[in-house]
């Protein structure tokens, strides 16, 4: 019967096709209509599958240094689950009515009846703060600056934050070696760690996902463990008798209280003054082996140098760098090791480095 | 007067109006495309109604035009309805030019790489209007375009259609279904996610298998591109879905409908007497004309054939997309796709050589052979009673072998690692574990113990609270927290069991069926009972530890001897899963 139906008579076949025809566009007209919310709901949905990815994560690799509910571990690293990280200010509203009254205040036109209201109402707000202030003592005492609520205007950060959380889990924080006992490692597999992008992006989406907005309490602002530092602070503090940028008087004192070269050594290596990183191996530098030789041999016979001694010549080196530079580098040594050095410091380096006198390569 | 040698448009519009001019303008352009018919003659087609004129126009484009060209003008009536074919050559077809037109439109948004190729997939999911539609059409319409032509290849073995002259016409049929394996095969990989990686690693592992070793190696080397699959790997099979195996299936799809025009359809055996071969001579009285009979069939067929489908991908598939693809992490349950699964099967019976190289070897080489071993010249059923049963007991084996190829057969999961699973599975091969579909709001913070579901209700809180002071105890309590907060990275300073609150069943219901689970496995956990933890991790997100804490005995570890003498107190096992309120982890359907 079937078969009669359908296949038998033309006009069936053509009624049945054309149906079928109609439906499809029926139904694809209808799925387009409900594409747009359809879209939005997979996005939704995928972001909280990404962020359940990224608690994971955070669980098996970042919970060791900043704990395992995000507050940061005191000494270890900072908190991420913290309202500076999310630039919460919770002096806003009261330093917004403060600027506001003043503004008021300093106008033209405004009558000593509504300045003595504004004085008024400036004093109470300034006990406000102060309550505030006072609220925060304990975290103040932990580093934190409630004057500078905002973590990535304490770095000066241009971009977004989900790029700084990305970059950051990218490239880690090498430098971080200077002001915690353990620095970042970098975690994307590019920069030769574990991660693959997606899951950095799980862990991006998650640690966004502490963000309370305007919602962010006191509480949480204590109960946060530990507050980032700022880079550069806790690095080499410049000592009170630092060496300045005088090489005659340097090797005079030099000459007077000569160095220790194994002292020396551990400041050249030392990662906080750093300067094995760029001469070691000699790739952004000339190299430490044999610089001696070199100084007596080959640099010292420069006319440019003429009249130098060897001591003169390093000691310039470090304190000065740009004066001389030796052919095939650029002036890339930073020229602040004047100011971060005292006089017994290079006069270890300076040890140090006359005992590189191994044959040239 | 025009400067052509023949009339312009516009000496026509001055001669007969604008109307007719108009009219016969493009009553002209239909006749040149169709290659030979005009309005008219469509319209009569269509009508049913013989042809007006003559030469008939209705022959007309299947000897001048392109298109129609290898299609035969008229068909034996015995072939034309859903008997003997049940139209799976067509349909066949039919998929091939359905996946080429959905897999064209998936292409744009996809680059083989697998830095992005999973990326891809979620735009496609996520920002593609249609796109999700497109992956599902296409997913669909690979799963049951193997099927069908499985199908075609089981029809015409049961109609002995293969039967001289048709040999040949059966070993390029061969080669077609060879082809759509692969290219359904070869499409696994291509989203980049955990099912993509494990089935294709398992499935290219059996290539390892050939020998000699130094092939075996290669032929896996060549076809992953590297030890691993990684980004060579991607690259190739993608190279050969789009380009080298749609290659080989244009072409011999080509041969394949050359020779059955050729030879045309066989008939019903039973239409024609035995050892005839009437196919090219077909009476008048049963001839059925392509134009206007099957052509608008055909169309008809095109019509509902999308129409089911599109219904399918709307309400009833989605194509799946597991997690990032990780080969680190290798899932429990991993298989090969369904059309090899007796291939992993048959794996399981012993010999890699033999069961993984040799045996498949064998049936497809039987396969091709087949119409040359079959020469007897009855295409009757009766008269073929050893070859159809060799054929159903073939089907039967393979069909056997399909499930033992599943993971449930013979592999050998421990049984707390198999229990944590049911509660924790990530979604894959539509499961997902019991906890994810539990609604967010349910999942009340707390800790929760299957001893309550071992109770009558009015004890509940007594069990509960008697688990909390044995757990006190006995130690098992410090073990369980410092295996959840140093292994697991818990957030919880101590655990007070408690009872599921009234408005939470379906925590309560997954905690019975934990409860029924490690019943289940009495023999390898014994004594065991089941925890669960939830906890807030952030305002949006719960954190759910589950546990199994069991007493050992010499039996469930199957240790003997001194061994036995010391067995550890008990064992816990734990596994985390995290649950986000906007999820939306949904039970497949009949899962």
């Amino acid at each position: 019967m079937f078969q009669r139906l359908l296949f038998e008579r033309i006009e069936h076949r053509v009624v049945v096709g054309t149906i079928a025809f109609l439906g499809i566009m029926i139904l694809l007209g209808w799925l387009a209509i409900n594409e747009g919310a359809r879209m939005r709901a997979f996005e939704e949905r995928f972001l909280a599958r990404s962020t359940e990815g990224g608690a994971r994560l955070l669980a098996s690799n970042c919970s060791e240094c900043h704990g395992m509910d995000g507050r940061g571990l005191s000494g270890i690293a900072p908190a991420l689950n913290s309202p500076h990280f999310f630039g919460f200010d919770f002096l806003a509203p009261v330093n917004a009515e403060i600027a506001q009254l003043n503004a008021e205040r300093e106008a033209e036109g405004t009558t000593s009846a509504r300045i003595a209201e504004i004085d008024a109402r400036l004093v109470e707000l300034d006990t406000q703060r102060n309550q505030l202030l006072a609220q925060m003592q304990t975290a103040i005492d932990r580093g934190y600056n409630p004057e500078q609520p905002s973590r990535l205007e304490q770095l000066g950060w241009g971009a977004s934050r989900t790029a700084f959380v990305f970059t950051t889990l990218v490239h880690g924080r090498p430098t971080s070696v200077s002001y915690w006992p353990r620095p970042m490692p970098a975690w994307a597999q590019a920069g030769g760690g574990p991660l693959r992008t997606d899951q950095l992006n799980d862990l991006v989406n998650y640690i966004l996902n502490f963000d309370k907005g305007s919602n962010w309490t006191l509480d949480d602002l204590l109960a946060v463990n530990q507050f980032p530092k700022i880079p550069g602070e806790g690095g080499v503090a410049a000592p009170e008798n630092a060496a300045g940028t005088d090489v005659q008087a340097i090797v005079a004192a030099i000459t007077e209280a000569p160095g220790d070269p194994v002292e020396g050594q551990a400041i050249y290596n030392d990662t906080a003054v750093g300067c094995a990183g760029c001469h070691a191996g000699g790739i952004v530098g000339p190299p430490t082996e044999g610089t001696y030789t070199r100084v007596v041999e080959i640099r010292l016979q420069d006319p440019a140098l003429q009249g130098y001694t060897p001591e003169q010549y390093l000691v310039e080196s470090i304190v000065d760098p740009h004066v001389y530079l030796v052919p095939s580098y650029g002036p890339v040594m930073p020229d602040y090791f004047g100011e971060r050095l005292a006089v017994e410091d290079i006069a270890d380096l300076v040890a140090f480095l006359e005992s590189q006198d191994q044959p040239i390569q | 007067m025009s400067v052509l040698p023949f009339p312009s448009f516009l000496d026509d519009v001055k001669e007969k109006g604008v109307k007719r001019a108009i009219l016969e303008g493009v009553n002209e352009v239909t006749e040149r495309l169709t290659a030979g018919m005009n309005l008219q003659d469509i319209r009569e087609a269509l009508r049913g109604e013989p042809p007006s004129r003559k030469p008939n126009p209705r022959l007309t484009p299947h000897a001048d035009g392109f298109w129609l060209h290898m299609r035969p003008s008229y068909f034996n009536r015995e072939v034309t309805g859903l008997y003997p074919s049940f139209r799976l050559g067509w349909l066949s077809t039919y998929f091939v030019f359905f996946e080429t037109i959905t897999g064209i439109f998936l292409m744009i948004y996809y680059t083989p790489s697998p830095e992005v190729a999973y990326e891809n997939m979620l735009t496609i999911l996520s920002n593609v209007p249609m796109g999700q539609l497109m992956r599902d059409l296409h997913r669909l319409g690979a799963e049951a375009m193997v099927l069908i032509v499985t199908l075609h290849m089981v029809r015409t073995f049961m109609t002995a259609s293969y039967k001289k002259p048709r040999q040949f016409t059966w070993a390029t049929g061969v080669i077609l279904l060879a082809a759509t394996l692969f290219l359904s095969f070869s499409g696994y990989l291509l989203p980049w996610d955990q099912l993509a990686l494990w089935a294709v690693t398992i499935g290219a592992s059996m290539a390892e298998a050939v020998p000699p070793e130094i092939v075996g190696t290669n032929i896996n080397l060549l076809l992953r591109g590297g030890p691993e699959i990684g980004a060579n790997g991607l690259l190739r099979f993608y190279l050969l879905h789009v380009l080298a195996v749609p290659a080989i299936l244009f072409i011999f799809t080509g041969v394949h409908y050359y020779k059955v025009i050729i030879h045309a359809h066989s008939l019903p055996p039973k239409a024609e007497n035995i050892g005839e071969d009437t196919a090219k001579r077909v009476p008048l009285d049963k001839r059925v004309y392509f134009i206007p009979d099957v052509l608008t069939s055909e169309m008809m067929w095109i019509g509902v054939s999308t129409l089911v489908l599109i219904i399918l991908c709307t309400w009833f598939y989605h194509a799946p997309l597991e997690s990032h693809a990780d080969p680190q992490v290798t899932p429990i349950g991993t298989t090969a796709p369904w059309y090899f699964l007796w291939i992993q099967g048959a794996l399981k019976l012993g010999d890699k050589v033999f069961w993984g190289v040799i045996f498949p070897g064998i049936v497809t080489t039987l396969l091709v052979i087949m119409p040359y071993l079959e020469t007897g010249v009855s295409r009757r059923y009766a008269h073929r009673r050893l070859v159809l049963s060799i054929g159903f007991f073939l089907i039967s084996f393979v069909v056997v072998l399909s499930y033992m190829g599943l993971p449930e057969f013979g592999v050998k999961v421990a049984a707390e690692a198999e229990v944590l699973d049911a509660l924790n599975k990530t979604p894959a091969h539509n499961q997902m574990g019991r906890l994810l579909p539990v609604p967010y709001d349910q999942l009340v913070v707390g800790v929760y113990t299957t001893r309550e579901v071992d109770a009558d209700d009015e004890n509940a809180d007594e069990a509960v609270a008697a688990f909390n002071q044995e757990l006190g105890e006995n130690g098992v309590g410090e073990q369980l927290l410092s295996l959840l907060r140093d292994r697991d990275k818990l957030n919880v300073q101590s655990l007070a069991f408690n009872t599921v609150p009234a408005d939470a069943p379906e925590l309560r219901a997954v905690l019975e069926e934990f409860d029924d689970l490690l019943e289940q496995y009495q023999r390898d956990l014994p004594n065991a009972t089941g925890v669960i933890i939830v906890t807030q991790n952030q305002d949006n997100l719960k954190r759910v530890d589950s546990a199994i804490i069991w007493t050992p005995t010499a039996e469930s570890l199957g240790v003997e001897g001194d061994s036995a003498e010391n067995l550890p107190p008990y064992q816990i096992q734990a596994e985390h899963i995290f649950i986000h309120e906007n999820s939306q982890y949904f039970a497949a359907p009949g899962a």
